[in-house]
């Protein structure tokens, strides 16, 4: 039985589980979560080759496709966009985790962020990296679109078109990726200088000393450090809402059946929200497995996020009732054709029904405590969950494109394997990021457990 | 892009190599010069000009001249060193010519910039064209420039020069004039040029002992042999629509006559509006056709029950007894047909297709004349083909005489025998014997690897000649520019047999025509100028002849028919993109779809579903088809509307040698065709085979599926409708949220209206928009993927009972919507709408989100995924429209309404201080049936103008909110209310 | 234990982050500002010609009017390049001997034209036409600058989109009287009244349309 299991036991089945197991001190608390830095996992090198082999193929990807042309992907007309856009949405959509863990739930004081903050965090900016690439390579003439997107005075006397979502996109994704880099830069000041402090080596000393920007430690570093991090949590905050609804906004915007749709920019930041959690509970599992970090990663936190993709579930799939609800109730026979056959029996019915299992059926085990906390069912369910947000989007963009309008336009889309290796790549290099992440910086926010520790042990201490 | 000095003389080993080639282009004035002598020909020429134009003809080089640091290098601009007198820097030359087409001439008007012809249109004033084009016409302009065009003159695989030549073939001559030329033998494209019959006369004179056979592999003898039967001599045909009130087609897709399909269609859409003068068509055919597609009604019946079916609205209309089993439908049928046959005396027509026996020819002859229509809906001319005429024997007669030796000299010029010879008769093999087999043709093919002597043929756009409509009007026709390769013309290579090949086209036709005209000089040449400007020499029509029947029409009606064959039945066809395989080197028309299947680059064996099922064969399936003599293993693609127990082959497929573009590219239908000429084989077994075949189909999906689309009514229907009260909720301006623009100030408010009451699907707009607008060919493979470029696509919906379905084709391009989607989601600003409506595409601005595309309801946009034209030879960058911008990769495209037109015009206007008249889009002028209109809809005279106040008129997809400026006009069918 | 920094490296850090952040931009902003300049537009750029043709000295010496040689000018989109024939309209008869004038006979009498290098060059996806601007009362200095000034002739205006459109916006500023089109001299009204009423009265006279739509230039 497990230390966290024994502890719940112990208690009534009301009682919560503890934040941290036990009462370390400091000094245990710094070396034990600095150890992955200072003495690495053994296989750390091994998956570290993995993904790079893999970040591979998303270079290889990425060459052939500006080298000889989107014709190498597997769109058309009528598929306008394919996996490009549903891989831009999908990882933009896991990028949300972070920001809300780290921005909201630090607004609203919830002390179980604590230790999940920094992963979220980091898993944020590395999606959003992925998610970036996206909507430049799949642009028939990269080389141009880097610069006429941007509105500045030029020399051909023109602007672009504010009209346009993939406008707005340009914004929203750039500021998104400066705040959530800035957010996780900031908070990891304290824990750089900790870093720096108990380094052996010289080599160590002076790259943290780099990055801790002379972190003292001082009571003045503190208070700025705190007000800092509020206004930038502040700052954050909207673009939890925003961001998705802006990329929502790229279909919603469309007169297209199935991107029409007014309720897209609260259901897209739900699944957004959904799918980060998802991949915050993938990535954590395993990870606190590995290093050791059950004592400050408890049940209680992995719970919670099963909680909070419950509740973003249950959004989700109002999103999806009211979708259908719409198309009937709507009267456009355009509409009600894409989703009451084109979608359930269609050619690509298979992926419709897999989201519909992912992310409606899947969650709802999330009612049951049992399952909640079993870690096993736990990081299947969110993998699934994954897939489904994926699905999604594929049957939000391709089956609505595919069957439109004119039946004389109707056709078919399959990804080729420029297609696959750009999206396995983007998997990779995300993964290759996250490993560099997971070895030379803190994944755990140790001053902020350090303080929580604390006031824990104060709590405790006041009851006794 | 090759500087102008470079242009006329391609720098190409095989021409610069040969010794004492004909003289081509020297310099730029000798061009101007030669083109100085017929100048005269030139019809109006726009006097504006553009920049590109004006780059090519000053030949701008991107020499990297003026290089500096970083920058790009300077161009060079070279201008002429004497200016032509008729010739301006872009100023559009417009000649008058003529194109041949199974030995019948079509009128065109060829535009030149710079001297390179760059659109082919119709000529007006020909009666065979009255404007438009086909699309055989528009692609004759690929052919012209196709790198892969034969090129030289070769014996034995050794080169010739002209000169060479015309000894060699001197001493030839000399040699059979001896025994009277028993030995040498010709083989003959159909060809009513006048010319090369007088040349004819005077080589039979040389050579009176020398055989002269026309052959052509699709002929249409039975009809001749028909016509003899009846007439007791072989006359033509000529049907006259424009006054057919009930028009009954047995087996004759008569809207794809070769010469004649242009004139049918125009006279044929001129009387499908609403109304009491509304024709009405009935078609009795196995695979669907244009005219099937067409029709008010089509009776689903085999190639040999067409002739029963005949024979029974005979019976009904008294001539003979031979009717049909009572109550079987086609009983009915033939009842309610014959009825109104009669109802409508004199005002109705009955034709007959080639591939009917001429037993129903003479039936069909024996009817009209019992209803009154000789000289009314139809009239009979003496053959303008004459002795020229093709026979299918020719090819076993000229085998039979090879096989016996009796040939030493063999001239061809029809085209490529050896492909489409019965494949029992092994003509390759028999020509390898002829000791001279001298073939004079357009391309390297099959036949020129059998024959000793290749003479490359020069285009018809690079030779002098005359030729005949299918009505007899002679042409002159006159080279727009001087041969691209080292070739030979028709009229030289002929000439060179008399001695006189050295002479020059323009002389012989000259000397020709004051012959046979008498003119005195003067005279003769005003006429001849006149001539060239016209395009026609006026009065040469042959005039109709008073056809009586030489028999009792009982005798013609007793006539016994074929008897039924056993077992399943192949018929062939020509096929709408390649002939009968002459075009199947032309990539425009590969890729051009199949009016009826919508098959891009490729035939198949089509049969109906139930035919299907009963082979237990699947649509792809490849399965081999055994007949007596033969067999071919081809790919299954079930057709809706097909008869049942029978196949249809389309031919021209399947090349061996017919050069890079045709190889591989479907199967050689031919090999099935044992007897010549045959256009039917009975008894075929069909053995179902593994593979799977996946046609390049640009269409998706041909059903409807109940949305308001492509509408058409039947007459009664429409008359309830009190002036199209059906259509109220698919036009006028339905609530935005954006603010309407209001388009009424200015000038000009571009708009389209498409009457699918007169569009049969013929497809000649694809072609006129692919040649207009430089879009590129993509492949099969792409066209697969969905990514053909086309800018207008011809729907084809079916509907209806699967096997036996009614259909209707609807062209859409894009439609220019007032408020149009795909504007505001472009994040650049590439695609925006003008001050006169227009949807403006900004190739230079765009970036290729595609979100466009996503976003246009009606699919119109077309995206450049790859580099489409990978590496593009000199010679053709000749081809391109210099007033467009040829598109780069990962840009999108559309339908643009011609603006080049638009503006152009608008620029000669304003500087002439006029306003813009006469203005029509590509589409518009090629469409035969006056089906697409183009025009300035703040002109409340303009025809377009009054097509969108139309009662028929809807918009497509109204309720988006999209105003299109293109309106469509319901269709109208006129069933016959006993079948309904 | 000892900090690996000493406090005077402080600065060193704010210097590297104001170098990086300054240099990224600065970059940017000279790119930016490279197309504003004229070596980034071509401007006064000497081009050597494969025959010294002098402008200012037909233009003013001889006063040939620039529709001798430009014949096409008001007919056509290119204003027409003179042809080696049109050189020796006169040089047949004035400076036939002149060794500068070899390569015009060179190229009469061997039939090869002469390759000059094109100054004014606008990419081939814009399509500019002379005829319309000049029948509308936009004269050949407005674009070309003073040729009768220029031995060799160079470029003056910049012809970057965003200079066509300052004119297609608001034309009538740039009108002159058409009588006064090839003049190199020509000026507008001093006084503002008189200037306006003048664009005005040419306005409507030429009637005046100037279109920005994009198929305007780009087809």
């Amino acid at each position: 039985m497990t230390p966290e299991a024994a502890a719940a036991a112990t208690k009534g089945p009301l009682a919560e589980a503890p934040l941290i197991l036990g009462h370390p001190t400091d000094r245990q608390l710094n070396d034990e979560l600095l150890a992955p830095i200072f003495d690495p996992n053994a296989n750390w090198k091994k998956a570290v080759g993995v993904a790079a082999a893999g970040t591979g193929l998303l270079a290889v990807g990425v060459v052939v496709t500006i080298a000889r042309g989107i014709g190498m992907w597997g769109n058309n007309i009528p598929v306008g966009w394919g996996y490009g856009i549903i891989n831009f949405v999908w990882w933009i959509g896991i990028g949300h985790a972070g920001t809300l863990i780290s921005a909201i739930l630090l607004l609203f004081q919830q002390k179980w962020r604590t230790s999940i903050n920094r992963f979220a965090e980091a898993m944020t900016i590395f999606a959003v990296m992925q998610a970036g690439l996206f909507p430049l390579i799949h642009t028939g003439r990269p080389w141009f679109a880097i610069y006429w997107l941007f509105p500045y005075p030029n020399t051909m006397g023109i602007w672009p078109n504010f009209k346009s979502p993939l406008i707005w996109d340009v914004f929203a994704v750039s500021t998104y990726f400066t705040i959530s880099l800035l957010f996780w830069f900031v908070g990891l000041v304290p824990d750089l200088a900790a870093l720096r402090d108990s380094a052996k080596s010289k080599v160590h000393r002076i790259a943290y000393g780099i990055f801790a920007l002379g972190w003292k430690g001082s009571s003045r570093h503190w208070q700025h450090y705190r007000i800092g991090y509020l206004i930038l949590a502040a700052l954050s905050t909207p673009l939890v809402l925003s961001v998705h609804s802006i990329v929502s906004f790229d279909f919603a915007v469309a007169q297209l059946p199935g991107w029409h749709t007014t309720i897209f920019p609260p259901y897209f930041v739900a699944g957004a929200v959904f799918s980060g959690f998802a991949m915050v509970l993938t990535l954590m599992i395993p990870a606190r497995a590995v290093l050791h970090f059950e004592k400050v990663v408890t049940v209680r936190h992995l719970e919670n996020m099963a909680k909070v993709m419950l509740v973003t579930g249950l959004i989700v799939s109002y999103g999806y009732g009211m979708e259908n609800f719409m198309a009937w109730y709507g009267g456009s026979a355009y509409e009600a054709f894409l989703f009451f056959r084109t979608r359930t029996t269609g050619p690509y019915a298979p992926i419709y029904w897999t989201l519909i299992f992912c992310n409606v059926l899947v969650p709802q085990t999330f009612w049951f405590k049992k399952l909640r906390t079993n870690l096993a069912w736990l990081w299947i369910a969110s993998i699934l969950v994954n897939v489904g947000m994926w699905s999604e989007r594929f049957v939000i963009i391709v089956v609505s494109l595919h069957r439109d309008f004119l039946p004389s336009s109707w056709g078919i889309y399959a990804p080729t394997w420029v297609d696959w290796s750009i999206y396995v790549g983007t998997l990779s290099f995300f993964s290759l990021l996250f490993l560099l992440f997971l070895r030379f910086v803190p994944s755990v926010a140790v001053a902020e457990v350090k303080e929580l520790n604390h006031e824990l042990h104060h709590q405790a201490g006041g009851h006794a | 892009m090759p500087s102008m000095k470079s242009l006329p003389v391609i720098q190409d080993p095989a021409t610069k190599a040969l010794p004492g080639h004909r003289p081509l282009w020297q310099s730029v004035e000798e061009v101007a010069r030669r083109r100085g002598e017929f100048a005269a020909g030139a019809a109006e020429a726009p006097p504006e000009l553009s920049r590109r134009s004006f780059l090519q003809i000053l030949g701008a080089s991107a020499a990297f001249a003026g290089l500096t640091a970083c920058q790009p290098p300077r161009d060079k601009i070279v201008p002429y060193v004497q200016e032509p007198k008729e010739d301006r820097p872009g100023k559009r030359l417009h000649y008058a010519t003529a194109l041949s087409f199974e030995g019948y001439a079509t009128g065109l008007v060829v535009a030149a910039a710079e001297g390179r012809p760059v659109k082919v249109e119709g000529n007006p004033a020909h009666p065979a064209s009255l404007g438009a084009s086909s699309a055989f016409d528009q692609a004759a302009l690929l052919d012209l420039y196709d790198p892969g065009r034969a090129k030289g003159l070769w014996r034995k695989g050794q080169a010739l020069g002209f000169r060479t030549f015309l000894s060699e073939v001197q001493k030839l001559s000399a040699a059979h004039e001896a025994d009277g030329g028993a030995r040498l033998s010709f083989l003959l494209a159909p060809d009513a040029s006048p010319l090369l019959a007088e040349f004819r006369r005077r080589l039979q004179l040389r050579f009176p002992r020398a055989t002269f056979r026309f052959w052509a592999p699709i002929a249409d003898d039975h009809a001749q042999e028909g016509a003899r039967l009846a007439f007791g001599r072989k006359l033509d045909l000529h049907a006259r629509l424009e006054r057919a009130r009930v028009i009954l087609a047995l087996d004759s897709d008569f809207l794809a006559t070769p010469g004649d399909s242009l004139r049918l269609t125009r006279e044929f859409a001129s009387r499908r509006q609403p109304g009491e003068e509304m024709s009405r068509l009935y078609v009795a055919e196995p695979a669907m056709t244009l005219t099937g597609a067409v029709a008010d009604h089509r009776f689903r019946v085999g190639p040999a029950e067409v002739s029963p079916f005949a024979s029974a609205v005979a019976a009904e209309l008294g001539l003979g007894k031979r009717s049909a089993p009572a109550g079987s439908p086609l009983a009915r049928a033939a009842k309610a047909v014959a009825a109104d046959l009669s109802r409508n005396r004199g005002r109705s027509l009955v034709l007959v297709g080639p591939r009917q026996p001429a037993s129903v020819h003479a039936l069909a002859h024996a009817l009209n004349s019992a209803l009154g229509n000789a000289g009314e809906t139809v009239v009979y001319t003496k053959p303008v083909l004459g002795d020229a005429a093709p026979s299918s024997a020719a090819i076993t007669d000229l085998a039979r005489d090879v096989e016996a030796g009796r040939v030493d000299t063999l001239v061809v010029t029809a085209w490529n025998p050896v492909y489409a010879a019965p494949a029992a008769t092994d003509l390759g093999a028999l020509l390898a014997r002829v000791p001279n087999a001298i073939y004079h043709s357009l391309r390297e093919d099959e036949t020129s690897k059998a024959c000793s002597w290749r003479v490359a043929a020069a285009h018809p756009f690079e030779s002098w000649g005359d030729a005949r409509g299918r009505d007899g009007t002679v042409s002159i026709v006159q080279p727009l520019i001087a041969p691209l390769y080292e070739s030979v013309s028709t009229v030289d290579f002929l000439a060179a047999f008399l001695d006189e090949g050295d002479k020059g086209g323009l002389r012989h036709l000259q000397e020709t025509w004051r012959a046979r005209t008498g003119l005195d000089p003067a005279t003769f040449d005003r006429e001849w100028q006149r001539w060239l400007r016209q395009g026609i020499v006026a009065g040469t029509a042959e005039s109709p002849v008073a056809a009586a029947l030489a028999v009792p029409p009982a005798e013609l009606t007793a006539l016994d028919p074929p008897a039924r064959p056993e077992g399943l039945e192949i018929a062939f066809a020509p096929d709408y993109s390649v002939w009968d395989g002459r075009f199947a080197n032309n990539a425009w028309l590969q890729e051009l779809p199949d009016p009826v299947t919508k098959v891009t680059w490729d035939n198949a064996a089509y049969l109906s579903a139930e035919t299907a099922r009963r082979l237990g064969v699947s649509e792809g399936q490849v399965v081999t088809l055994a007949v007596k003599g033969g067999s071919l293993s081809a790919p299954v693609k079930v057709m809706p509307g097909h008869a049942d127990d029978c196949v249809t082959l389309p031919l021209g497929y399947g090349r061996a040698d017919g050069g890079a573009v045709s190889k591989g590219v479907g199967v050689n239908a031919y090999r099935l065709r044992t007897t010549p000429g045959a256009w039917r084989v009975a008894g075929a077994a069909v053995t179902p085979g593994k593979g799977k075949h996946r046609f390049a189909v640009p269409q998706g999906h041909f059903a409807m599926e109940g949305r308001p689309l492509a509408l058409d009514f039947a007459s009664h229907e429409w008359a309830h409708g009190e002036g199209g009260g059906e259509l109220e909720h698919l036009r006028g301006t339905p609530p935005t949220a954006q603010v309407p623009v209001d388009y009424s100030k200015p000038d000009y408010k571009w708009g389209m209206a498409v009457d699918l009451s007169r569009c049969t699907g013929c497809s000649a707009c694809l072609v006129a928009c692919q040649e207009e607008n430089n879009i590129p060919v993509v492949g099969a493979e792409q066209v697969a993927k969905g990514r053909i470029m086309q800018w207008i696509r011809i729907d084809r919906y079916y509907s209806g009972p699967a096997a036996d379905p009614q259909t209707i084709s609807q062209p859409v391009m894009c439609q220019h919507c007032e408020t149009a989607p795909c504007e505001y989601v472009c994040p650049v600003n590439a695609t925006v709408h003008s001050d006169e409506g227009l949807n403006e595409m900004v190739y230079n601005r765009c970036v290729g989100t595609r979100y466009c595309s996503n976003n246009c309801p009606y699919k119109v946009r077309r995206f450049n995924f790859l580099n489409y034209r990978p590496e593009v030879a000199p010679v053709e960058t000749l081809l391109m429209n210099p007033d467009v911008t040829v598109r780069s990769r990962g840009v999108m495209e559309k339908c643009t309404y011609c603006v080049q037109r638009i503006e152009r015009a608008r620029i000669e206007a304003r500087v002439a201080g006029k306003k813009i008249e006469g203005l029509q889009s590509a589409c518009q002028q090629a469409c035969p049936a006056e089906a697409i209109v183009f025009g300035n809809l703040n002109d409340s005279g303009s025809k377009v103008a009054r097509l969108h106040d139309d009662a028929r008129r809807y918009d497509l997809l109204h309720e988006l909110g999209t105003r299109p400026r293109t309106a469509y006009l319901a269709r109208i069918r006129n069933p016959n209310p006993d079948l309904a | 234990m000892s900090a690996p920094f000493k406090p005077h490296w402080n600065l060193l850090a704010r210097l590297s982050i104001a170098v990086l952040g300054g240099g990224a931009g600065g970059a940017l902003l000279a790119l930016w500002g490279y197309w504003h300049t004229p070596y980034g537009q071509r401007l006064q750029e000497e081009v050597a010609q494969p025959v010294l043709f002098d402008h200012r000295h037909h233009v003013v010496d001889d006063l040939v009017d620039c529709r001798y040689c430009h014949f096409n000018v008001e007919r056509g989109a290119s204003a027409g390049i003179p042809s080696t024939q049109m050189c020796l309209n006169c040089h047949s008869q004035i400076w036939n001997k002149s060794p500068k004038l070899e390569p015009i006979r060179k190229s009469y009498f061997t039939g090869i034209p002469i390759e000059w290098v094109r100054v004014h060059q606008v990419p081939d996806f814009a399509y500019f036409n002379h005829s319309i601007h000049v029948k509308k009362g936009v004269g050949c200095v407005t674009c070309h600058g003073r040729v009768d000034e220029m031995p060799a002739v160079t470029k003056v205006a910049s012809l970057q989109m965003a200079w066509c459109l300052d004119c297609h916006r608001n034309p009538a500023p740039q009108l002159r009287p058409p009588e006064e089109i090839t003049s190199m001299t020509w000026a507008p009204p001093e006084d503002a009244a008189a200037r306006t009423a003048l664009a005005a009265e040419l306005m409507k006279k030429y009637d005046v349309h100037s279109r920005v739509s994009c198929t305007t230039c780009h087809r």
